[in-house]
Parts: C-alpha cells; structure tokens; sequence
C-alpha cells in the first residue's frame, strides 16, 4: 500500500514538474502564441520546381502576413517555409484554401492534391481552386490589404459564390473521390481582376470565379465556358441560385432561378443501357422588368418559363457534350445511373467508356415562374374563383344584386 | 501541605457497586459535577445522596419532580427507606416519567453523562436515576447549507431526540425503527439507525448496524468519524455515504429503501446506500414540475462533464490539438496570449489554484466578508490579471465555467470530488493532451465502476443495472404515475443484498 501510494505521489510530482516546465511528453507540444496560423495555401510552378507561399490569418496587432518558399516539390518548399523564416510554427490544419497557379495545374497538380491528401495536418475539405491567367502567389498578394487578409477575400467568395451561381469550391475529398471513382474531377477556377477598391483595407485585386476546370483529361486541365459550368452546377444537384436575363415577347425579364433539380431515369433497352431521361426541375421569381410587359398575363408568364426552360437546357446540353467531347465523365452520369439501376447495369455488362459516347441523353425541363412582385396588378390564379372565400362570394352576389 | 490519603480508594470500574465515594471517584475534578445529600421523607436517618452533572439536567424539574415529593413525610413515611423507597420511586412516587434502577457504576455514569439525575442508595448499592434533560438546544430552523425553495423548512438540530421527533412526525408508522448505538470510547455518543422494518432490505439494516456498531473512535464530534467509518471504500474520493440538513430529503430516502444514521451532536442525517445517482437529486425535484425537474436533472449531469472536462479539454487543445479549435476562435486565442509571459500549463493550473482559494477564503471568512472576498477576487484581481497579461482571458473564461458548473453540484462533497478530479485531468492533459484527458476519464469511470456502497453498485443504473432503469436517474416521471421502487435495494419482503 506504501508503495502504490509513493509511486502515485511521485508520478504526480512528475506529471506535474515536467509539464509546469513546458517540457511535456507528447511531440507536437506547440505554444499557442508562436502559431502561425495559414489559412491559404498558393502553389505556383517555379525554375527550382515549386514556388509556395502561405497566407496567415491577420492578427490583432499584427497586419495580414504571406511568406513564400521554393523548393522541387510542394511538400520539401513548404517543409522549408516552415522551418526557415518564420520564427514561428506554422500550422496547415486551418488551411481553407489551396490555390494552384494554371502553369502548375498543367503538369503538377497531382503532387498538390497529393501532398493535401496525405499531409497529416492538412484538411482533406481544404478547397481547390485553379488561378487562370496569372500566378497564385501573385493573386494571393494582390488580395492582402492592409487589414484584410487574402484568405478572408477567397472564404467571402467561397460563400457566396453558390448563390450567385457562378461555380462551387470544390474539396480536396470530393477531387479525390472524383478522380478515384470516374477518372476526372472538377476544380473551380478562379482570376484576378483589377476592381473598385471599395474600402481603404482591401488589396488591389478582386477575385471572381472562371468557371469549371476538369481533371484527369490529357494535355492539362480542360477548362469549361461558363454556360458548361452552369449547365454542370445544374446537373450535379449543387445550383442555389443565379440572376439570369430572359428575353420575352420583346421585354427583358430578370428572374432569379432558385431552384433547379435534375432527376435522372435510365433508359433500358434489351437489357441494354440505351439512354437516360433527364428532367429539370426549375422554380423562379420575377425580379425585374424592362419593358411592356404583362407579368399577370398567363400567356407572357408561359412565355417566360419557356424561355428559361429554353437557357438552362442550353447550359445543360452544353455540359453533356462537353463531357461527351472529353470522355470524361465528370457530371458522375455513371455514378448515377448505378445507384438508380446497379442490378441492370451489373447484368449488362458493358462497361462506361463504351456505353457514354452512344447513349441517348434526353433532357426536359419544367420551368415555374413563382412570384411575379406585382402588386398593382396580382396574377390571375387559375381556380381564383374557388379559392375565393365564403364573404367575398357574398360581397359579390350583394353588389351585383 | 496535602498528606497521602490512608483510606483504601473506592472501586470505580464499569460493573463496580454504586456507592456515593465510587461516583465521586469518578466525577472527581468535574466542576459540573454536583452532588447533595437528601433525606427521604424529611427523615434525617433516612439519607441518600443526590448526583446531577449541572447543566445537562434542568435543575426547575430536579427540584420540582424529585425532590419535594422525596422529602414529603406524607409521601415517604418512616418505613420508606432502602428498598422499599427504591421500590415506591420506580412505582411512581417521584413524578419523572423515566426511572431506572442502577446495580452498576458505568451504568449510572453514562445516565449522568445523558441528563439523568442519580438517587445512590450506598447502603442498597443501588441507584435510581430519572431522566430530566435540560432543555436547552437549539430550535428547529430552516436549513442553512441545503437550501430550500419549496418544501419543507425544518432541518435537523444537535439533539437526537429532537431529531428523531422529526422524523417520526413525518413517518407516523410503527415500522419505523430506531435502533440506538452508544459509540465512542470516552464520548459515549448516542447514534441511532433509522429504517423501515420490514421494508428495507434487511441485509443493508444488518450492514449498516454492523459497521456502525464497529466504529471504534474517541468520539463521534464529527461528520468524518461515522462516514468514513461506514463506507466501502474509504480511500475514494467520492462520497458513499448521503449526508443531509433536511429532514425531508431524509425520511424521503428512508422511503426508498435506505437505511438512516443519526448522531448526537452533529445536525446531520446520513443514508445508505449512496449512489451517484442519488447525489445528482435534490428534493426540490420533487416539488417542481416534472419536465423542469429532468431539465435540470440533465444540466447537473451536463455540469459534472463541463466542471471535470473544461480545463482539461482546453489545457489538451491548446497546448497540441490545435487543429480542433475552430479558426476565428484559434486567432482570438492566439492574440489573447501573445503577451502573456507564462506557459498555457502554468496559466491554467494557476488559475485553478488561485480559484480553490478564493473558495476556502470565501468559505472559512465570516459571511458578509467572505462574499466581498470573493467578488474582490474574482471581478477585480480576475479583471486585473487579464490587463496585467498574467493570464489570458480564454482561460479565466474555461476557468470560471468549471467553477460554477462545480457549484450545480447538490452535495458539496460530490463538489470536491469532481474539484480534485478536475486537477488530476488537467494535469493528465498537461502531459499527454487528448489521450491523457481520455486515460484520465477511463481511471475515472474504472474507479466509479468498481464502487460499491452496501452491496449496490455506485454508478447503478448507469452500470450494473438494466437499461431500462436508466431513466429514473436522469428524469422525474409525473406523479400521478405509478413511482417503481428502485430494483438495487431490494425493498420489501424477499431478496437479500449482496453483501
């Protein structure tokens, strides 16, 4: 019992020495205050190999920092800017941004991703963007002000770029799975541009999306129009919104598409996968109207919703060819036809590269125009009149009387 | 000048025959101690002497009930004496209504020492001796520690007979039992076991008279003699043993089954079995609604993780999980403690240090000063030390939370417990972060598992129990449905307790 007590007392007595020392037992003991806290990663292809830089977080009394390194491989440039002049430990699991210079994303984006998939303290939802026309590190400096840090800019486009419909930040984990399961896999690109500098603190530059990169295609990246990236954000379930102009009757109508659901059927024939039955699924508000046009008139509203049925089949068939051009398959039509009929498809036994370039791709749309804003004139509903309540009947049967 | 006594000094062992010398023998030097001669039935031949320990007796009633109908002629005439007069006072003759015949010293002593007065017949070797206990104690009071909001407000005092006066006014059966217990080897203190007979389970009943008829100590003074005493496992830092202010929450207790301790001189209930569980109650659930009460049954146990976790939780991330602390609350933290000179180890077990104390000040000081203390300590030296940058206000915010999560605690010993927990895991993550704070908690739950308080597990129903009990821990079902009694103490007929 002596024993047991004086060995848990000096066990004690050593826990608590060795950490009050700061000498504690685990490795990756780090003080809070020396961390260097990197939320964007840029990479950009360099003479030595790799040009790296990582963009710290702005601190309270300090402005917002970028150091950048090269080195002949990511992982050596960025082992290096770690250890070498910062002073301070600089941590990657806070990373939000990883973004590649289009010259690397030409030849080195695997030993990106791979250093991001494999890194142990990178995050695997770390998102991915391609810098077209320019060098990342370039980018990176363009957007630091003097009080905001680039990786505030890239996050304020990350959240808002699904609702303006222009593309999606795409993960480390979805790239991966993408290019694990279909071969291809899609980056969000984005560019600098010279814009209004609106307040004091931003940077010079302004960052605004460029559309769709696929991987896994030859000769580099393939890099998608934005009516294919539309059509794709529409075809893969992953559109929130976006403010399009319609032309209608003359007028130009500006609705915003808030919903837009594609379901998909396959098609068998003789056991055969034949084609696949695509129907969209789009819903709208009217926000505003140039011109004379009749928003409450049943015929114009038609009119419009065929109109918008008409853009996002155009953005979808653009989409579907464009896979089809590449062969490669980056809308996971595959992927979706097997979770839908994996029995049939397993029983047909032909396999994807064969079955894609012959297959018949219908695709419908079926548009709803919701709201019309109108409050002079409302819609005219159809079955207004037994919808109408009890008093109003009433109040109408008096006044004719 | 003091001459060496030549008389043969009386016998005054405990089975040694009463004589008016043995007693003084034994009260010799007592300043309360007084003794008269009397003569019954104002007969001079007829002598016995008077023994009362002043103070313990009311002397009002001494005089009143036992010395005017002693020294009556009309009473006690000349045939009265020896026997014959012992005979006539226990049938009644002196209007005390507790008399008892004495043969032996020790016997009559501890009467003394109870508030009973003695009559020493020398002659008979014989003494009577009435119950006429002061009446001095303190009143029945509303308690003072276990506060109460809506229920009953008369908390036990330092007299046992008034203790169990409370009781037994709220348990008005015959089942009821108090079986007494003189513990001490020089204070004699009376205990008593409290119980339903024929309701609790008769092993605990015979457990428990069996431990606390074992407790060899000077004196049962304090709460520790018969606690520690009576547990499994004394070393645990855990509390096995209920101990409550409220009579209600005691006889509420004796009402599930378990078995009551009560002292003289401590105003105190004890119970047995404790379980966690049962630490995590207060009466008040009773009172309240259902939902509010499983509410707030939930935000203690919610409280229990929060006050052993918190600093322990934070001491792991911050020092090497850094990647768990989302990012704008990693750059608030990292500029928090950019100008603060100490190692984030050193801050929190300074904190967690620097907070036990302003506890024991605010406890040991007198109240109003004590409250100020503890306002002082932690809105002004708290405030300053986060200007000073002695330490970071992240800190003081994990610090304080586990404080007053502590304070949700309904039994202050509980409180403690989970307070030298919470060091043990803080320093655990000092050490080795996440996987010390997850060995910490697995020796926790070992040790809490291995518990055992008269046969019934301590952590029932959350181990060693059905699942289904599960509930009746963590929420109040309403009252109009049927209460089960709890499975582990085997109430009623049938069923032993694994002793």
């Amino acid at each position: 019992m002596k024993r047991a007590v004086l060995a848990l007392t000096a066990l004690g007595l050593a826990l608590g020495l060795v950490s009050c020392s700061g000498m504690t037992i685990l490795s990756n003991y780090r003080r809070l205050e020396n961390i260097e806290l990197v939320r964007t990663i840029t990479a950009d292809a360099a003479p030595e190999g790799v040009t790296v830089s990582i963009c710290g977080a702005a601190g309270k009394e300090s402005g917002p920092r970028q150091y950048e390194c090269s080195g002949p491989s990511m992982g050596v440039a960025l082992g290096e800017l770690m250890l070498m002049p910062l002073g301070r430990d600089a941590i990657l699991s806070h990373a939000e941004s990883l973004l590649v210079g289009e010259e690397l994303a030409k030849t080195g984006m695997d030993q990106c991703l791979d250093y991001m998939e494999r890194f142990s303290e990178t995050r695997l939802d770390t998102g991915v963007l391609i810098v077209r026309g320019g060098r990342a590190l370039d980018l990176a400096a363009g957007l630091t002000g003097k009080e905001t840090p680039a990786p505030d800019v890239i996050a304020g486009l990350g959240k808002n770029i699904s609702r303006m419909g222009e593309g999606y930040f795409f993960t480390c984990r979805e790239i991966a799975s993408s290019l694990a399961q279909n071969g291809c896999a899609l980056v969000q690109c984005v560019k600098g541009e010279e814009g209004e500098k609106l307040f004091e603190e931003r940077g010079e530059l302004d960052i605004r999306p460029a559309g769709f990169a696929v991987l896994g295609t030859e000769g580099g990246p393939a890099y998608l129009t934005e009516e294919e990236t539309l059509g794709t954000l529409v075809l893969l379930n992953k559109f929130r919104s976006k403010n399009m102009d319609l032309e209608v009757e003359g007028t130009v109508l500006t609705v915003s598409v808030d919903r837009a659901e594609a379901g998909f059927e396959p098609v068998f024939e003789d056991g055969a996968l034949a084609g696949i039955d695509i129907a969209l699924k789009l819903e709208a508000n009217v926000i505003c109207l140039t011109g004379d046009g009749a928003l409450t008139d049943a015929l114009y509203r038609k009119s419009a919703e065929e109109a918008l049925s008409r853009r996002i089949l155009a953005a979808v068939n653009a989409a579907l060819r464009r896979s089809r051009q590449l062969g490669a398959d980056f809308l996971d039509l595959e992927g979706v036809v097997r979770r839908r009929a994996p029995l049939k498809m397993e029983r047909s036994g032909e396999s994807w590269a064969e079955v894609f370039p012959r297959l018949a791709l219908n695709v419908r749309a079926e548009s709803t125009l919701l709201r019309t804003f109108d409050i002079v004139d409302p819609p005219d509903v159809a079955g207004e009149e037994e919808n109408r309540s009890p008093w109003e009947k009433l109040i109408e049967s008096l006044n004719g009387s | 000048m003091f001459r060496e006594s030549k008389n043969v000094p009386p016998e005054t062992g405990e089975d040694a025959p009463i004589t008016a010398a043995a007693m003084e023998a034994v009260f010799a030097d007592c300043y309360d101690y007084e003794s008269r001669e009397l003569h019954i039935g104002g007969r001079e031949a007829n002598r016995v002497r008077l023994c009362f320990i002043d103070g313990l007796v009311s002397g009002s009633d001494v005089a009143e009930q036992i010395i005017k109908p002693l020294t009556d002629p009309g009473r006690f005439g000349g045939e009265a004496v020896g026997s014959r007069a012992i005979s006539m006072m226990l049938g009644g003759s002196v209007y005390v209504y507790t008399a008892k015949s004495r043969k032996a010293l020790g016997e009559a002593v501890t009467d003394l020492l109870n508030g009973f007065c003695a009559l020493i017949f020398d002659a008979e070797r014989t003494a009577v001796t009435f119950e006429v206990k002061s009446q001095q104690r303190r009143s029945v009071d509303a308690p003072k520690e276990e506060k109460v909001v809506k229920g009953a407000k008369d908390a036990f005092v330092e007299t046992m007979k008034v203790n169990t006066t409370l009781v037994r006014r709220k348990l008005r059966n015959p089942h009821l039992k108090i079986k007494e217990f003189s513990l001490g080897e020089r204070a004699k203190t009376a205990v008593t076991l409290v119980y339903i007979d024929g309701f609790t389970n008769a092993g605990i009943v015979a457990e428990a008279a069996r431990r606390v008829s074992r407790i060899e100590a000077e004196g049962v003074l304090t709460s520790s003699v018969i606690e520690e005493n009576i547990v499994d496992n004394y070393r645990s830092p855990f509390p096995q043993v209920i101990s409550t202010e409220r009579a209600d929450k005691f006889c509420m207790n004796l009402l599930e089954g378990r078995v009551g301790i009560l002292a003289d001189g401590l105003p105190l209930g004890f119970l047995v079995p404790g379980t966690f569980s049962q630490f995590m109650k207060v009466p008040e659930d009773h009172s309240a609604h259902y939902l509010v009460s499983s509410a707030l049954t939930l935000l203690r146990y919610a409280s229990v993780a929060l006050t052993l976790l918190a600093p322990a939780f934070y001491v792991a991330v911050a020092m090497y999980h850094q990647e768990m602390i989302p990012t704008r609350l990693m750059q608030s933290m990292i500029d928090a403690r950019a100008s603060v000179p100490f190692p984030t180890a050193m801050e929190v077990i300074m904190m967690l240090l620097a907070f036990e104390l302003l506890q024991e000040a605010g406890i040991r000081l007198p109240s109003p000063i004590g409250e100020t203390v503890s306002i002082i300590g932690a809105l002004i030296v708290g405030q300053s030390a986060v200007e000073a940058s002695v330490v970071s206000p992240v800190v003081v915010v994990v610090i304080a939370l586990a404080g007053i999560a502590g304070y949700t605690m309904p039994n202050q010993d509980m409180g403690s417990a989970l307070r030298l927990c919470r060091f043990f895991l803080v320093l655990a993550a000092i050490a080795l972060g996440m996987f010390g704070v997850a060995t910490g908690c697995g020796l926790l739950i070992y040790h809490l598992a291995s518990l055992e308080s008269y046969g019934v597990p301590y952590m029932t129903p959350f181990a060693g129990a059905e699942g289904r009990h599960l509930g009746r821990a963590l929420l109040r079902r309403p009252m109009t449905v049927k209460r089960d009694r709890e499975p582990e103490l085997k109430t009623g007929s049938g069923g032993e307790a694994r002793l």
